[in-house]
């Protein structure tokens, strides 16, 4: 009864950091005039404030950490994360590479039904052998980045200082990554111990599923419409 | 994939700024005296150009000569500099041009104020030239005293600023009091105005609030993404009142047409200058009793303010009016950004709010979360 309770506590504090997430992207006119008057450290602000209210690239961190168990994992499946997502982040938006926003959510949106889908056995279920998951992390760690940097040139960047101007963007999101991994990372981990975990892990990975077909969809629906 | 798409608007901007400039001066500077740059928004420790222009108003006006010119002065960093006379060089007979270097960060000023001159005008060409530049006040005076036939010897100066952006540092430099016969002064620094809001600018008259005052104040947009018919100026039968809607810039002059969106200019008549088009595009405004006006930035553009204001000398020999004119130029952007309006992140917030996703997200773990339990 008492883990029960522990549990249920678990629960509504995951339930009470979804409005963190929900606050999704919420940043862009506000941002927009942080980076006009702000300098390099408005960069490192918005890229943090970009991480921490990005919901998918949150879903599809946490649906990561759900995979593993423990710590040395955690930090090496981030690590190639954050590798995969400096590339790009940094090579595309200093190269001027970028691609329609919806399109790249979109994919975002899959890299995170694929999380939910691999965490719930879904390979196993269809006789399917699992991609190597580091491969996969470091796959989608490119992607990520690649979504991160089409919201970077979206802004006015402005003249001069533009590596630095990226790299302080980077290195927001990095403070940002860390600064969302710690709740998360907790919460899982506190989970873990509690008797209900196996249905909570159930629900936040078919969560993940679900969201991640919905924003799949949202976007793509963004894309063919135009808004 | 393809092109940064952010980046194409602003290099097609800057593409297009030069014709900007040319429709600038050749619309909305015939007869005025404005100092011009390219953009009024530069980097620090680069080269610009800052340009005045004076057209041939009544070809009565070449270059400002340098002996002509009372005051030629930056302000930036609260330090007041002289702009020498042998820095200005001529373009040609009507632009004189300075490179300068723009130093540090911040919103400064430019100012040029010219000593009066007197020009001698008949009855009809200066009950034009009150027309079409927008004298109003002084056109009704004379219907209502009947002097429409009285010629006229009218003393006039010019007293023109700019205020520039350089880099992202604002600095109070803006409301810097030139200390010009007659001036405008903005309330707020423009640079931090965006388009879509309005500015507050005060006219000042031998430093003194200058209440019901006419004001004319246009643009010329620099997105070239907008809407033609929604920014028209329309010309009557007695020629020339303009009205401006949200977007968009197009003259049509007995059916010859000015498509600034086009980035194309027709005059009907290279004559027009001496025939009195008019110079009261935009917002006709007027000054209350604290001198301000309050101008429309609907836009991104560069933005001009311009008014004329003139007295009659009853008992003067050699004069029977004077005139004091004032012009401010600065530039508007984007509050996203001056170079795109393709936020598409912005539609993707508006179209799916924060409240959506949290309701439905903590709706959906917890009777999954239900469902599991009961299922385990």
């Amino acid at each position: 009864m008492i883990k029960f309770k522990y549990n249920r506590q678990t629960l509504l504090l995951f339930l009470l950091l979804i409005p963190f997430v929900g606050l999704a992207h919420d940043v862009t006119s506000a941002d927009q005039e942080i980076l006009r008057t702000g300098g390099l450290w408005a960069y490192i602000r918005v890229g943090a404030t970009h991480m921490l209210t990005g919901y998918d690239h949150l879903l599809f961190l946490a649906g990561v950490i759900f995979y593993l168990n423990s710590f040395k994992d955690i930090l090496k499946f981030i690590t190639v994360f954050t590798i995969g997502h400096c590339i790009t982040l940094i090579g595309a938006t200093y190269t001027g590479i970028t691609a329609d926003e919806h399109l790249v959510d979109a994919v975002i949106a899959l890299s995170v039904l694929y999380k939910g889908f691999e965490n719930l056995g879904g390979f196993e279920k269809l006789n399917i052998k699992s991609p190597n998951l580091l491969v996969m992390v470091g796959l989608f760690g490119l992607i990520h980045g690649f979504g991160l940097s089409t919201r970077l040139q979206s802004f006015d960047m402005g003249e001069g200082q533009f590596l630095a101007k990226i790299l302080c963007f980077n290195l927001g999101v990095e403070v940002g990554q860390v600064l969302a991994l710690i709740p998360i990372t907790f919460i899982i981990t506190l989970a873990r111990k509690q008797e209900q975990f196996p249905a909570f892990y159930k629900a936040v990975n078919w969560y993940l599923v679900l969201a991640g077909i919905a924003l799949f969809v949202y976007q793509l629906y963004g894309y063919f419409t135009g808004h | 994939m393809k092109l940064n798409k952010a980046f194409f608007p602003k290099k097609y901007r800057q593409l297009f700024r030069p014709f900007c400039f040319l429709l600038v001066l050749l619309v909305f500077c015939s007869h005025d005296l404005y100092l011009k740059m390219e953009t009024y928004l530069l980097q620090p420790n680069q080269q610009a150009t800052l340009r005045h222009y004076n057209a041939t108003y009544e070809k009565r006006e070449n270059i400002i000569t340098r002996d002509r010119m009372l005051d030629a002065s930056f302000v930036a960093l609260g330090k007041r500099a002289a702009i020498e006379s042998n820095a200005w060089q001529d373009q040609d007979s009507t632009i004189s041009q300075l490179s300068f270097n723009t130093g540090e960060a911040g919103t400064y000023v430019a100012g040029v104020s010219t000593k009066a001159r007197n020009i001698e005008l008949t009855a009809d060409k200066f009950n034009d030239y009150l027309k079409h530049d927008g004298v109003l006040d002084m056109l009704k005076a004379r219907e209502e005293n009947n002097m429409l036939d009285q010629d006229a010897v009218e003393s006039y100066q010019k007293h023109v600023k700019a205020i520039y952006q350089v880099g992202d540092i604002k600095t109070d430099d803006w409301k810097t009091i030139l200390g010009y016969p007659i001036e405008f002064v903005p309330e707020i620094n423009p640079y931090e105005k965006y388009s879509g809001e309005t500015l507050t600018v005060k006219l000042l008259l031998d430093g003194k609030p200058l209440p019901n005052q006419l004001v004319y104040a246009d643009y010329i947009p620099t997105s070239h993404t907008h809407e033609h018919s929604d920014h028209e100026h329309h010309h009557d039968e007695d020629g020339h009142s303009h009205e401006h809607g949200e977007k968009g810039h197009a003259h049509d002059h007995d059916g010859n047409t000015h498509s600034h969106g086009e980035e194309t200019h027709h005059h009907h008549d290279d004559s027009e200058a001496t025939e009195g088009h008019t110079h009261t595009s935009g917002q006709q405004l007027r000054t209350n009793s604290q001198g301000l006006v309050l101008v429309k930035l609907p836009e991104d553009g560069i933005y001009y303010l311009r008014t004329i204001h003139m007295v009659s000398i009853p008992d003067n020999e050699a004069l029977t009016h004077e005139s004091k004119w004032a012009t401010l130029t600065f530039e508007v952007t984007h509050a996203h950004g001056d170079d795109t309006h393709t936020h598409d992140h912005h539609d993707h917030e508006d179209g799916f709010p924060t409240w959506v996703f949290v309701l439905g997200s903590v709706l959906i773990i917890g009777l999954l979360f239900i469902l599991f339990r009961k299922k385990n």
